[in-house]
């Protein structure tokens, strides 16, 4: 059984191989025939053809599409992605950068969505059709509805400016800005090392508003999801014999329930925190969060493929990381799984 | 039910709790400017590559320019040149005792290398000077350094000179310190790898952090030979977003906001805690045809639709807003030399009716191409719908910088908004971007020429501007450009200005000193707050 989890596990690693690959050549080539041209962004509009055209053969825009992947690739393969045109940095520079930004942001808020919606899902189901459920489907509906945009400014004005209870935005007020020397990229985590508890409580009242804004709508998710899988299992002849036994609902949730749901919970959570990383663009833009969707945005903007590409290929790893963890999770949490290995 | 409510309400607690143990800010301090706008096209601090107007507000204040504009007076003022003398064949300079944020003296060797790297590079920033006749070639042989302190530029065609000043005062004509930057070269870039994320001036300021999409910091530098400045720091906060800068604006937590889309400008007016301003750019919003495609090869269908299909007056006052006025003669209306603007407005069965008699009853489709930024798309579909009331059925195209930008560079395009940008504060330098166009062939591949990209052949109008170019006599002159003006109203343009453009801001009312320049050359040194 052991050599049939380590083929499966090698079968899935390839799979996530193939995937990549695939990923790099659609994107690759979809940014290449783009009638796009990165070369005006960094010569300026007026510069004359000859320039243009010494650029592009600079930056290897003259050769074939498909020799131009294939120095690509072989670049790829040694752990070179190019030099972005936006920054003139390696690109890997750029994203190590802007990523923790990103993580930072994406994590705190499936934290709280989940911290949020797992329980409420929950509860939602174990009193099904009461006012706290109606309440629990129109706050779904709700995070679901509108757009993050329109959460995003109305939190500005509500939190920021009208109460003063957050900052704005930003990772941090500007005369604080540049006080901590990045370690892990991570301003929280970074402040604390340093023993700067100012930065720190700043940065928290910085990112707080945009996590929630960004949780809100995963909550959604989570929550109407949650409240879908325990309701599946309510009716599940285990819940009616643990009723009859007297357990307890605190018992029943903590010992039966939450063990059995927790293999599609760990999806649902993989795919929304996915989700939160590749999906916080806006969230950025209105909050001028640097991190990775604000500077793939801008780089598209200018055509700065080098870095749209690898911004692309670094998310789609994560998002297939994730689902591949959430499937060796499945492996660990799945009773009916662990009895079979064992 | 009742367990569940009361750990809702301690969840919520938390987190309330979390959010006001927070500090709540305090007003940016007395010695610190906050700039709260958009960096997204600032990709080079290279001063003799970076040309969008973002950059150059940065570059104004790390670098020193031989010679700069004061556009209240229209004058020529000494930087880093404390006088010069004109003659025929050319201008000296004489510069002052300055040095470098490196500590570096300021000598004409370091002039001469940045003018002749402009042209090296040859790259956007060098097409304003390009037209004076200065090359890769011969810029080396043309502009010398005489000694330690005296500058030396020849003529290479016949120019006026006063021209000439105007365009070496603009951001490529920025001096960077040679010493430094030759120590930076390589595979013969003339230190630009290096430049574009590195500054080496002599201006007020030196930049200490460019974070793109994030920031960049500007610290005082203590070997400014002017008067020291009052601000430590200016600090340039990337918000891309209007609404977000309008609230830091109201909250203190930025100076100046200049990225606010019209609405959130006007919703600065009658505060008295703020001042909106404006810098006149001197450039214009402006739609571009393509001579070389049917039906836009027809002169009298051009003229149709720029006279009588667009409503200017409407879109200036609904969509543009603090963002410009209505105009189409090729020259801004305060500009010595402009002449009044052509009786263009909306005049939809009019033109109509002239559409039929030039053979198209039923009309036509076009397409018309915009960079996806206000307000251009805005006014892209208010041309829409003007000139769907003629009967031409037009399609909005947005798109990236990137993507426009080489569309229309290829002639790929009918109807195209591109924005210009000034150079020099005359009529005739406005006319550039308008009557110049020396070789229309398609073998010319003059693609960084607007009127080239509109396939539109002028050469009458151009040999005329190339003789006002060249004629030394103001007198004489004068009526050329006007001439020139009124040729261009009557010639059907297939490249014409709509709206002059502006660039609006909002500052808050505790900033003193801060003159927005019209080419984004904003100095900061003699900016002051007070509480």
């Amino acid at each position: 059984m052991k050599d049939f989890s380590l083929l499966d596990l090698g079968k899935r690693f390839g799979q996530l191989l193939v995937s990549l690959f695939l990923l790099l050549v659609v994107t690759f080539v979809i940014g290449r025939v783009l009638p796009t041209d990165p070369v005006g962004a960094i010569v300026g509009e007026l510069a004359d053809p000859a320039t243009f055209a010494a650029m592009r053969a600079r930056l290897g825009l003259d050769l074939p599409v498909y020799q131009q992947f294939f120095v690509y690739l072989s670049s790829l393969l040694q752990g070179d992605l190019g030099k972005a045109i936006l920054t003139g940095n390696p690109v890997i520079e750029d994203l190590a950068a802007a990523f923790p930004a990103t993580l930072e942001l994406a994590t705190l808020a499936i934290m709280l969505s989940t911290l949020i919606g797992v329980p409420l899902g929950m509860t939602a189901a174990f009193f099904r059709d009461s006012w706290f459920d109606q309440f629990a489907r129109v706050i779904s509906l709700v995070g679901h509805s509108i757009p993050v945009f329109w959460f995003g400014i109305f939190g500005l004005v509500v939190f920021y400016a009208t109460l003063a209870w957050v900052g704005g935005p930003g990772r941090v007020d500007i005369y604080l800005e540049g006080l901590i020397e990045p370690r892990t990229g991570l301003l929280l985590v970074d402040s604390l090392l340093a023993g700067d508890y100012e930065v720190f409580w700043n940065a928290v009242s910085h990112i707080i508003l945009p996590a929630c804004i960004l949780a809100y709508s995963a909550m959604a998710y989570i929550t109407r999801m949650t409240r879908s899988f325990t309701l599946e299992q309510l009716n599940q002849d285990y819940v009616i014999a643990a009723r009859a036994k007297g357990a307890s609902n605190w018992r029943i949730v903590t010992g039966h329930l939450l063990p059995n749901i927790a293999v599609q919970l760990v999806t649902v959570l993989a795919i929304s925190y996915g989700g939160l990383l590749e999906g916080a663009v806006v969230t950025e833009v209105v909050f001028s969060w640097p991190g990775i969707g604000q500077y793939m945005t801008n780089a598209l903007l200018i055509g700065d493929m080098n870095a749209v590409v690898a911004g692309t290929l670094i998310i789609g790893l994560i998002f297939m990381m994730l689902n591949f963890f959430s499937d060796l999770a499945y492996l660990m949490l799945d009773p009916r799984t662990r009895e079979v290995t064992a | 039910m009742k367990h569940v409510s009361k750990r809702l309400i301690a969840g919520a607690a938390l987190l309330a709790i979390a959010a006001v143990s927070s500090p709540t800010w305090a007003a940016t301090p007395n010695d610190q400017l906050v700039v709260g706008t958009s960096l997204a096209q600032v990709i080079s601090l290279d001063p003799q590559q970076g040309s969008d107007a973002k950059t150059m507000e940065i570059l104004a204040n790390a670098y020193d320019r031989l010679i700069a504009f004061n556009p209240e007076t229209s004058e020529i003022y000494g930087q880093l040149a404390e006088s010069w003398d004109i003659d025929d064949t050319g201008i000296t300079f004489h510069l002052r005792d300055a040095k470098f944020a490196s500590g570096n003296p300021v000598t004409a060797a370091d002039a001469a290398f940045s003018l002749v790297r402009l042209f090296k590079l040859n790259q956007s920033a060098a097409a304003g000077l390009k037209t004076f006749g200065f090359n890769g070639d011969n810029a080396e042989s043309l502009i010398k350094a005489v000694d330690e302190r005296t500058l030396r530029v020849d003529f290479a065609v016949p120019v006026i000179p006063e021209a000439l000043l105007y365009r070496m005062s603009n951001g490529p004509g920025s001096v960077v310190d040679s010493v430094e930057v030759l120590k930076h070269v390589s595979n013969n870039d003339y230190g630009n790898e290096w430049l574009r994320t590195n500054t080496a001036g002599s201006g007020a300021f030196k930049v200490r952090r460019w974070s793109p999409n994030e920031l960049v910091l500007l610290e005082a530098t203590p070997n400014f030979w002017g008067e020291k400045p009052a601000m430590k720091r200016v600090l340039f906060r990337h918000v891309p977003e209007s609404q977000a800068a309008r609230l830091m604006l109201e909250r203190g937590d930025i100076d100046i906001a200049n990225a606010l889309t019209a609405p959130d400008v006007r919703s600065f007016e009658g505060k008295e805690d703020f001042v909106i301003d404006k810098a006149k750019t001197g450039g214009f919003y402006a739609l571009a045809m393509n001579a070389g495609r049917e039906p836009l090869n027809n002169p009298e269908v051009r003229r149709i639709i720029a006279a009588y299909g667009i409503d200017y007056a409407g879109i200036a006052k609904t969509i543009v807003g603090p963002y410009g006025r209505a105009r189409n003669v090729p020259a801004p209306q305060d500009w010595e030399g402009a002449i009044e603007n052509p009786d263009w407005s909306f005049r939809p069965e009019e033109g109509k009716e002239l559409l039929a008699k030039a053979g198209y009853p039923d009309g036509f489709s076009l397409t018309i191409k915009t960079i996806a930024q206000p307000p251009r798309v805005d006014i892209a579909t208010a041309i829409q719908a003007n000139l769907a009331e003629l009967g031409i059925k037009v399609d909005v195209i947005q798109g990236s910088g990137a993507e426009i930008v080489a569309q229309h560079r290829a002639r790929d395009f009918d109807l195209l908004m591109p924005q210009t940008s000034a150079t020099e504060p005359t009529a005739l330098g406005s006319l550039d971007n308008f009557t110049n166009n020396p070789d229309n062939s398609a073998a010319a591949n003059n693609a960084g020429n607007f009127v080239w990209r509109s396939d539109w052949d002028i050469s009458e109008m151009h040999a005329l501007r190339v003789k006002a170019t060249q004629e030394l006599d103001a007198s004489k002159r004068l009526p050329m450009v006007e001439q020139l003006q009124k040729d261009f109203i009557a010639s059907s343009p297939a490249v014409f200005p709509m709206f002059e453009r502006f660039e609006p801001l909002v500052l808050s009312a505790r900033i003193h000193g801060y003159d927005a320049h019209p080419w984004g050359l904003t100095r900061l040194e003699a900016v002051t707050k007070t509480d």
